[in-house]
């Protein structure tokens, strides 16, 4: 479970103080699929970094099955981050050395898991995102859907309790964008994953359970959806 | 502390794998060439170290030099001090000379220099100047009259010394007159010219001991007794074996004979050797560090990308780290190849100094010293810009 409370975020630009989150708070239970939604500039990303522990909140919590996240070291938001979370970016942010399947096991690599086991849950999880025979092919050699799609399955091979992700579908024309939704779709009700996803596009909301409605950082609605599922 | 390893070593591995191989390659032959570097030079130097030292102990003092005692100018009773310092173990061979400043003359040329009165047998035991006759033979037991002559000293006919003492051309079987210090004049026939590259002993001369004793009225003495030990490199355990022995005249090593001179020169070769080694180091650091550098400003991106996803900042900063490691130990390989081939060319085509020919000596501390350095420089090369990219806030890199 996700719990915000009175989340602001100020950045300083120069002289020019930007407001960028102005006190929010929610709670997103476990199993959710949230969409956080609002126009350019609402604090929609700002918010995602904050739960994805890429950036600190200026006041206000955030804890994570009631654990205080603001409150650890760099390096343990860093292993909060590995073993926890799983996180989506809009440009895929893939490592351009790295194979396929070499850009999904690295974080398996990290946690230490054996040789053997991070190999079969790669190509496995690669063939859930549809890309069982591409497994050796470079960031270069892939599509943008693709190229998400390696992003995902790395972002879901270690199966963390939440998974954020950040306009994955931007740079993807609509067919692709559909299928990506679907495989979060199908990740949330068939897994039960815990689902955060930044997105402008309207025919989106109907993947999500509930919608988080940013305006200006504050929250201008919130409401349940999933009557469209 | 294992999985960070390997995650590093995993992430290195593929980035030298399928980096950029044309500056992977440059990066090598510049750590490579600073390594020859390194080597190269006091290679150079070691060699004229062991040149001088084997042309000292060759021709011009043995291993030791026994003298008089202080306040004497002959070592008296010297056929049994010779017999009693041949009897220690690990004495090898002695030879007792007299030595006195005189003036050569040959058809209107003079030279003013020294001539050594020896016994022949005996300095066969000890130098190696009768293996460097160039001309003419070396001195027999029963020669009276004749006189082995230094290139230097026999000279060309028609050129000068250049401050050396020269006759312009003597020949083997010439008579060449000798001035001593009392006056008298003596004949002597060229019997044989040699070539040692000392400059010292190719502008003297040597006769058999009885004509120079007769003249200077010597009887059982000697200047100096040169003794020649078993084994080179161990000449001041023999110098105390010589003392515990009841040897009561001075003996030096030849180290101690020579020392003005080598030291001086040694020590303008380390002067040289000091700043070329910081120079190739400092070039080593610079370009390792600009690699680096520039690697990680260009994958600032990724190393962002790498924190988000939950990489440790120290895995990412081993994972430079390992890359560096790996280029300096190729490049340390490849130095190696090079500097063989260097040596091999010098040791077939050895530098020509005053001295002698120089072969360059690689001594083993030379080498591992040079590739600890050239590690120790590498990793600071290395570390510094992987470590300042590295804690760079995730989404600056990111965003950038």
């Amino acid at each position: 479970m996700i719990v915000a409370e009175e989340i602001t975020r100020v950045y300083r630009m120069g002289k020019v103080e930007v407001r960028a989150l102005r006190g929010v708070s929610f709670t997103i239970a476990d199993g959710e699929f949230v969409g956080i939604t609002g126009a350019s500039g609402s604090g929609k990303s700002t918010l995602l970094h904050i739960l994805g522990l890429l950036d600190r909140p200026t006041s206000g919590r955030v804890l994570i099955d009631d654990r205080d996240v603001q409150r650890l070291s760099d390096r343990q938001q860093t292993l909060f981050r590995l073993k926890r979370l799983g996180y989506v970016f809009q440009d895929y942010a893939l490592i351009p050395e790295l194979t396929a399947i070499e850009n999904v096991i690295i974080t398996s690599l990290a946690r230490g898991v054996s040789e053997k086991e991070y190999l079969g849950r790669g190509a496995e999880v690669l063939r859930e995102v549809g890309l069982g025979g591409r497994t050796n092919h470079r960031q270069s050699e892939l599509s943008g859907g693709e190229q998400q799609r390696v992003a995902i399955a790395r972002a879901i091979v270690n199966k963390p309790s939440i998974l954020l992700a950040d306009e994955p579908c931007a740079n993807l024309d609509s067919e692709t964008s559909k299928s990506i939704l679907d495989l979060f779709k199908q990740l949330n009700e068939d897994l039960h994953q815990t689902i955060v996803m930044v997105s402008h596009e309207k025919w989106h909301e109907r993947y999500f359970c509930r919608i988080i409605d940013l305006k200006d950082g504050r929250i201008n609605s919130m409401r349940e959806c999933n009557v469209n599922r | 502390m294992l999985e960070n390893l390997k995650v590093a070593s995993f992430l290195a591995f593929k980035q030298i794998q399928r980096g950029s191989k044309g500056t992977l390659i440059l990066t090598l032959m510049i750590i490579a060439l600073v390594f020859v570097n390194l080597v190269f030079l006091p290679s150079i130097i070691s060699g004229v170290v062991e040149t001088f030292n084997s042309q000292s102990i060759n021709f011009n003092y043995g291993n030791l030099v026994i003298e008089p005692r202080e306040g004497e100018q002959y070592i008296s009773d010297v056929d049994t001090l010779q017999k009693k310092v041949e009897r220690i173990p690990g004495i090898a061979g002695t030879s007792p000379r007299i030595s006195t400043g005189v003036t050569y003359f040959y058809k209107g040329h003079d030279a003013r220099s020294t001539l050594y009165g020896i016994n022949p047998q005996d300095e066969r035991s000890v130098t190696k100047i009768h293996e460097n006759m160039i001309r003419g033979e070396f001195l027999s037991a029963g020669d009276t009259d004749t006189i082995i002559m230094g290139a230097i000293l026999a000279g060309t006919e028609g050129e000068e010394g250049g401050g050396l003492p020269t006759l312009q051309g003597v020949q083997v079987g010439d008579s060449v007159e000798v001035a001593f210090p009392n006056g008298e004049r003596r004949t002597f026939q060229v019997k044989g010219i040699y070539e040692t590259q000392s400059i010292g002993v190719d502008t003297s001369a040597f006769t058999t001991t009885d004509p120079v004793a007769q003249v200077l009225g010597l009887e059982d003495q000697a200047s100096e007794i040169l003794v020649k030990t078993a084994v080179d490199g161990q000449e001041e355990m023999y110098r105390t074996r010589l003392f515990s022995y009841g040897i009561q005249q001075q003996v030096f090593t030849f180290q101690q004979k020579a020392a003005g001179f080598v030291d001086q020169a040694i020590q303008s070769f380390e002067i040289i050797n000091a700043i070329s080694t910081l120079v190739s180091l400092i070039i080593a650091v610079v370009v390792i560090f600009i690699v680096i550098f520039i690697n990680t400003v260009n994958k600032r991106r990724q190393i962002g990308i790498l924190k988000a996803i939950g990489i440790d900042k120290q895995i990412i900063i081993n994972s430079y780290v390992l890359q560096v490691l790996f280029i300096a130990t190729l490049g340390a390989l490849v130095g190696i190849v090079l500097t063989a081939g260097v040596i091999y060319y010098l040791t077939v085509n050895p530098l020509v100094f005053p001295g002698g020919p120089v072969f360059p000596v690689v001594e083993p501390a030379t080498v591992l010293r040079s590739i600890a350095s050239l590690f120790v420089v590498s990793v600071i090369a290395g570390y510094i810009p992987a470590w300042k990219t590295a804690r760079e806030e995730i989404l600056d890199a990111i965003q950038r």
